[in-house]
């Protein structure tokens, strides 16, 4: 039974069982490959997509409870790393390996829809799901600050 | 690339870019001598510019998140006066011409340094050579800048993608003059990382990424114990369920040992037993792998446990070892000493957790064999790869993709043995993912080890007499077999701190041995041996009523060079004492700190470099809590080439050694892991990680040192020192628990 959604503003439907997890039809129904398998148990965060703006761990979403939503991924946000988030990351040098940020972003851009200025313990909280093995968490506490402050800045200037 | 043996350059051409500037060079793969030093010049690199200005550097170093991308470029520009961001490494695919393609060692740079310098430097040299005969004018008249060569006087100048027809006619210089250090505009300088916007918009291809027309994907389950086989398994029942498209054993084989070395007799470096599940989607082959009945002969080791394992550890250490090194007389300084000390360390087995779980993707046609491997060492891969499919060398082509994360697991080729068997008996391309779960119980782990200490004073509180008696599995022995010397299978250091510091000192080691497979975790033995070491001597401070920087010092004494005898070069203490002293100044030692937090210092000195840490801690006894909240970190790499990258590395190395701290153990029950995912095995979180990690890189002009493994080995004894000051309580084992802060 074909389901579907909307991945990153294009509707999709996808025919496969529908105990399939989001991450397995986004990676080998799609091809989509930036959202990453660390766990299979939700308890690495590499997988995280924005499910109606929500950060959810697709490696345990049935593709069944996704009909009719709205996914992002992290192609979504921009493929030029314009998204702010994006942005902050390249300019704080996070990335070491690399294979936990697809994930790490998603949830840095979740936490930032929430809380626009959140404290370091904000960040602690929300961010402690996702795991990087290369140890760059300092850089990702003070990119999701400079995401922040560019967001407001801009979110100024806007005004 | 032409495998053309020659320093000569020449013309190449790509479609991408038309003519380019070919300049071969040469890389040294490991940091010991080749046994045969070539005296023909036989390059196993090549600079290359082409006609649009940008410039590659094809090389077999892989990028697992240490930068290669970003430093090597920054070398080659600096020589070559281009801009560095229109360096490119190219990620060879494996060929023999670029030899061992070993990514492993803290090795990078280190061995790439000056040859790199050299090429950058020829390949400018020539270039404004050829300039110099397009204007007729001799050639210390104009200089390159920019990506031009100009003609000083007349201000005439040539971009270089101008020179490369007339240049590839020239000689490089053999020996081109190369900058000064205080004539540096890239190297020394804090420079982002060249390959971050893939990593941000999710375009990044790792292994698991790769994706072949027909691919199936195979999930494997392996036999629980190590070395155990197959017996029988339910191929109909599970050939049946959605998206299968087979059910396949897979065999043990044999892997090529990562550095080269013959694997001996009694060498247990195989690839597990196993049966494989092939499908059409991952999801689907994990689902089916959960029917399936696999009937195991588990072999030797299904009786090991941890319990097992740790009483024949302290078993061999109430005895003597075998000496690894002895100087002066132990027993008579310590049965003379004013005060005695002892204690015992513990460490367990630990697995590397990449976030990228192994993987390997293998395409078998036609007696070809085509992988995509996530591989520290392509060569090896290739080598195991040939060996298991029977196969000519020149008839297998490895890709190297992206890598999420090495820690010295992807030093190890199993999955890519796994992946070229399975595509050869399925008749299709194949890629093997590993599970978390598969990931945790199939590593090659740290060994877990036993270290007892007994250490005299004398009546001044000087340390006379240093004995350390070693135990564990030997990661040696494990790829080299039962036939090595001890001092081969000893997994202790006998040239460095303390060892030529203390007059009566004896180093002993017993192989403890094990079914446990074993590999190279982020510092090998460092990872554990100086939590012990480092411990133990803060024990010996405190017993001695000294300060423990203080202690460090005076046991280094003043600085020097120390001959280490037998050819192995000497021992430099100023550059020991100036991390200690930066971590100490940096992190305010000897100030009081708020809130009953406190502080311990680690050290660590290896791959070229010399690390100290200092570590604040809070703890809360009774709640079992710790709290990291800062890490000093100092660290003497010799010439920092991007201090960027240093601080990255050295945060990431902090962050791992916490891990072992506070967080990860793999325990064994009927020679089986029990962990299985990140719930039970647990690593460092954002929450846990420390609010600053200080890095002061020392400034120096001596050759760069490795910077991926010399910050681990100084964090988890650094933490249990501070623990130690803050609380009374002394840890000796890892990971440190609750219970550790209450105990006496």
């Amino acid at each position: 039974m074909a389901i579907s959604f909307t991945l990153n503003g294009t509707a999709k439907s996808v025919d496969v069982s529908p105990d399939m997890p989001l991450l397995w039809v986004l990676r080998d129904t799609l091809n989509m490959t930036g959202t990453k398998f660390g766990c299979g148990m939700a308890l690495c965060g590499a997988c995280t997509v924005h499910i109606n703006g929500e950060a959810t761990r697709s490696c345990i979403t049935p593709i069944s409870s996704v009909a009719g939503k709205k996914v992002t991924t992290i192609e979504g946000l921009s493929a030029d790393g314009s998204h702010p988030v994006q942005q902050a990351w390249m300019e704080e040098d996070v990335p070491q390996c690399g294979y936990c940020q697809s994930g790490q972003i998603m949830s840095a851009v979740a936490l930032l829809s929430k809380k626009p200025n959140p404290t370091d313990s904000d960040i602690d909280d929300f961010m402690s799901g996702n795991i990087c093995r290369c140890g760059t968490y300092q850089r990702i506490r003070k990119a999701i600050h400079r995401a922040a402050s560019m967001q407001a800045g801009k979110a100024k200037s806007a005004a | 690339m032409p495998s053309t043996v020659t320093r000569r350059a020449f013309l190449g051409t790509s479609a991408a870019a038309g003519a380019s500037l070919v300049v071969p060079f040469y890389l040294p793969g490991k940091s010991r001598a080749p046994k045969n030093p070539a005296s023909s010049f036989s390059p196993n690199a090549w600079l290359d510019i082409s006609s649009d200005g940008s410039v590659r550097i094809w090389c077999g170093k892989s990028e697992i998140g240490q930068g290669v991308r970003t430093s090597l470029p920054m070398i080659v520009a600096e020589e070559l006066c281009c801009d560095w961001r229109s360096v490119q490494v190219v990620e060879a695919d494996l060929d023999a011409k670029y030899g061992e393609q070993l990514t492993g060692g803290s090795l990078s740079v280190r061995t790439s340094y000056d040859n790199l310098r050299k090429a950058g430097a020829a390949a400018r040299e020539t270039l404004i050579s050829a300039a110099a005969v397009e204007w007729n004018v001799v050639h210390s008249e104009c200089h390159a800048a920019n990506g031009s060569v100009t003609h000083t006087a007349t201000a005439r100048s040539l971009p270089y993608a101008q020179l490369i027809l007339s240049a590839a006619r020239l000689e490089p210089p053999a020996n081109p003059a190369l900058k000064k250090p205080e004539e540096f505009r890239l190297i020394g300088k804090p420079t982002l990382r060249t390959d971050t916007l893939q990593k941000v918009n999710g375009s990044a291809l790792f292994g698991m990424d790769v994706r072949v027309p027909g691919m199936w994907i195979a999930s494997v389950e392996r036999c629980p114990v190590y070395g155990g086989t197959v017996r029988k398994f339910n191929a109909e029942k599970v050939r049946a369920l959605p998206g299968v498209r087979a059910v396949i054993e897979v065999k043990p084989l044999h892997l090529t040992h990562q550095f080269g070395e013959t694997s001996g007799p009694g060498s247990r470096n195989y690839s597990c037993a196993g049966v494989a599940v092939l499908a059409n989607s991952a999801w689907a082959a994990i689902e089916a792998r959960k029917s399936l009945e696999v009937e195991w002969d588990e072999g030797n080791w299904a009786q090991e446990s941890t319990r097992s394992l740790r009483e024949k550890m302290a078993q061999l250490t109430s005895l003597p070892a075998a000496t690894i090194r002895s100087d002066g007389d132990f027993e008579k300084a310590h049965a003379t000493a004013a005060k005695t000390i002892a204690a015992v360390y513990e460490l367990p087995f630990l697995a590397h957790a990449t976030m990228e779980p192994m993987n390997c993707t293998a395409h078998f046609h036609d007696g070809e064999c085509e992988l995509w491997a996530p591989t520290q060492v392509p060569g090896a891969a290739a080598e195991s790869v040939r060996t298991a499919l029977g196969i000519p060398r020149e008839k297998i082509k490895l890709h190297i993709t992206f890598i999420g994360g090495g820690f010295g697991r992807r030093l190890i080729q199993d999955y890519a043995v796994e992946a070229a068997l399975l595509s050869r008996d399925a008749g299709a391309p194949v890629q093997v993912v590993w599970t978390r779960e598969d990931d945790i119980r199939h590593d090659f782990y740290r060994p877990a080890a036993h270290h007892v200490f007994r250490a005299g004073f004398d009546a001044r509180g000087n340390l006379i007499a240093w004995s350390h008696r070693a135990c564990s599995p030997s990661i040696e022995t494990f790829y080299n077999g039962t036939g090595i010397s001890p001092q081969a299978s000893a997994q202790v250091d006998t040239l460095d701190f303390p060892a030529p510091f203390i007059p009566n000192f004896r180093l002993e080691f017993a192989v403890a041995e094990s079914g446990m497979p074993l590999g190279y975790w982020r510092s090998v033995d460092s990872s554990g041996n100086q939590f012990a070491l480092s411990g133990f001597f803060d024990e010996a401070a405190h017993a001695a009523g000294r300060d423990p920087v203080e202690f460090l010092l005076a046991t280094l004494g003043p600085a020097r060079k120390i001959d280490l005898g037998q050819n192995r070069g000497t021992l430099d203490v100023m550059r020991r004492r100036r991390v200690i002293e930066l971590a100490a100044e940096k992190s305010g030692w000897g100030k009081p700190l708020p809130g009953g937090a406190a502080r311990g210092i680690g050290i660590g000195f290896g791959w070229g470099s010399f690390v100290a840490q200092v570590v604040e801690v809070s703890c809360n006894p009774s709640r079992g809590s710790i709290r990291v909240h800062r890490v000093v970190c100092a660290i003497d790499c010799g010439l920092a080439i991007n201090p960027l990258g240093v601080e990255a590395q050295m945060q990431s190395a902090v962050n791992f050694g916490l891990a072992q701290a506070l967080k990860s153990e793999i325990t064994v029950s009927n020679g089986r892991v029990n962990q299985s995912n990140f719930h039970d095995y647990e690593v460092l979180r954002l929450s846990d990680a420390p609010a600053a990690i200080d890095v002061h890189i020392v400034p120096s002009t001596e050759a760069p040192g490795g910077c991926g493994e010399p910050g681990v080995p100084p964090t988890a004894p650094a933490v249990g020192n501070a623990i130690f000051a803050a609380t009374g309580k002394r840890i000796r084992r890892l990971p440190i628990r609750a219970a550790d802060l209450r105990s006496p």
